[in-house]
């Protein structure tokens, strides 16, 4: 007498086919198959719902060479005599500070290392950051802290998860910073605001007009963020806050669809 | 063999349906009326620059000046601010986006689409400036104030103004300055989007 396995969608299934005649093994190995795929689906939907419940970070998606700019605010009482650095975290090791201040003074400085610029303004309570050129290697997440090793460093907010996209059309954007010297150059700030905000006119970008060479995207929306500064001149504020709202929900029904039709094949191509 | 499947289709679009929920804080309605400009008698507003929206930063200000614990005084002492920014400072308009009165009302000012300016040059465009009406370093604003800041700010998120990850800043800790008062900086720390 054939006996065959219960088959079970979720949980730890051992499933192990019988070995009687082929005609009922090969039809148990299918629905081995089957389940195990449907398993694998579920383990992925599953996941993907933890994924949208851990703490958040803002998705910055740019194309290469174009500039990101970050805006981390901290708080002046604490730590407007305290030296602030741009890191990135790696998968399996220490994260990689890639541009740190010096100054403790509470006086506005600019840091610049090859493609990363800070600028630290602690009567603002802000550092702004700056990475120019960007490369399709530079995706990943990298965070503002405030530095004071071999403490260990005090993370600012927003974590930034940055996707740098090969520029699709080939054109490549030109960059309005000046060159890119290797040496970290610290500038040491000339006394009158006046002066500062000469030189980074460019990445200033959300008191005026955003210039047209670089998509800067300093306060981030919702989620995947890719505004173009002319629809934001021409069209006013409501165009991109909805095509945002689009992209995320175009976003996450397409991921119901592809787990809903992977389902289905499965169905179709395993069932009876 | 199709029934359980369209099942299961329908179960795990509903199942995203809910994931996709995330951080749900708003009320059935969380919009609640306030005092409108034409109310409080406020002169047309000069100001034209406009604010990203949605908006990340809230920052919580005091007047320093004379409190109001009435809806005619409070009407009053919103036009006496207004007066000063407008006319003393020469501004285009009074400078908070909106203003809490001990009276339980919200005061509307700049409003949401409007950058304020409240903060200074970096976080005016970055944020909505709302201020108590009354000095708070020695004493706290009243529940019925505070919670009408609470429900201003949730109405925002209800509106797309504000980001639903917005986050409220005390005046002091992004300027070198005692606003919004000891007493009342001490309350907003407990709010549940306070980051310093």
């Amino acid at each position: 007498m054939t006996s065959y396995p219960v088959m079970q969608l979720s949980g730890a299934s051992r499933l192990e086919c019988p070995r009687h005649t082929s005609g009922s093994w090969g039809w148990c190995t299918q629905s081995m198959r089957k389940a195990r795929l449907q398993e694998l689906l579920w383990m992925l939907f599953i996941s993907e719902l933890q994924a949208a419940t851990e703490p958040h970070e803002e998705k910055y998606v740019l194309a290469a060479g174009e500039t990101l700019n970050v805006q981390c605010p901290f708080s002046i009482q604490k730590y407007a005599y305290s030296q602030k650095a741009w890191q990135r975290l790696m998968d399996r090791a220490e994260p990689l500070t890639l541009v740190f201040t010096t100054s403790v003074s509470g006086t506005p400085s600019q840091v610049r290392m090859g493609r990363y610029f800070l600028e630290d303004i602690p009567s603002e309570a802000m550092l702004n950051v700056q990475m120019t050129n960007l490369q399709v290697e530079d995706s990943g997440l990298y965070r503002c802290v405030i530095y004071h090793p071999p403490k260990d460093p005090d993370i600012l907010s927003p974590l930034v998860r940055l996707v740098v996209i090969k520029d699709p059309l080939g054109t490549t954007v030109s960059d309005k910073n000046p060159t890119q010297n290797l040496a970290q150059i610290s500038t040491l700030p000339p006394t009158t605001t006046k002066a500062q905000s000469t030189l980074l006119n460019s990445p200033k970008t959300v008191t005026q007009l955003l210039p047209k060479s670089t998509a800067d995207i300093s306060s981030p929306g919702l989620g995947v963020n890719i505004t173009n500064a002319t629809d934001v001149t021409r069209y006013g504020f409501r165009v991109p806050v909805i095509s945002i709202v689009i992209l995320v929900l175009c976003g996450l029904l397409s991921k119901s669809l592809v787990f809903t039709v992977l389902l289905a094949v499965t169905q179709r191509s395993f069932g009876p | 063999m199709s029934a359980p499947c369209a099942l299961l289709a329908w179960a795990l679009l509903a199942l995203l349906g809910l994931g996709l929920g995330g951080p749900r804080e708003e009320p059935p309605n969380p919009c609640c009326p306030i005092v409108p400009r034409r109310e409080w008698r406020a002169p047309a507003s000069k100001c034209s620059k406009k604010l990203r929206l949605p908006v990340r930063y809230v920052v919580v200000s005091h007047t320093a000046d004379s409190p109001c614990d009435c809806p005619a005084s409070c009407l009053k002492q919103a036009q006496n601010v207004h007066n000063y920014h407008s006319g003393t400072l020469n501004w285009c308009d009074v400078g908070y986006n909106f203003l809490i009165g001990e009276d339980g009302l919200v005061y509307e000012g700049r409003g949401w689409d409007t950058k304020g300016d409240h903060t200074g040059p970096t976080w005016n465009p970055i944020s909505i400036g709302i201020s108590f009406m009354g000095n708070y370093m020695e004493r706290s604003p009243p529940r019925r104030a505070l919670r009408a800041a609470q429900s201003l700010l949730a109405c925002g998120v209800a509106q797309g103004k504000l980001s639903p990850r917005y986050e409220v800043k005390g005046h002091r800790d992004v300027q070198r300055t005692l606003s919004p008062g000891d007493q009342l900086y001490e309350i907003i720390q407990t709010w549940p989007h306070y980051h310093e």
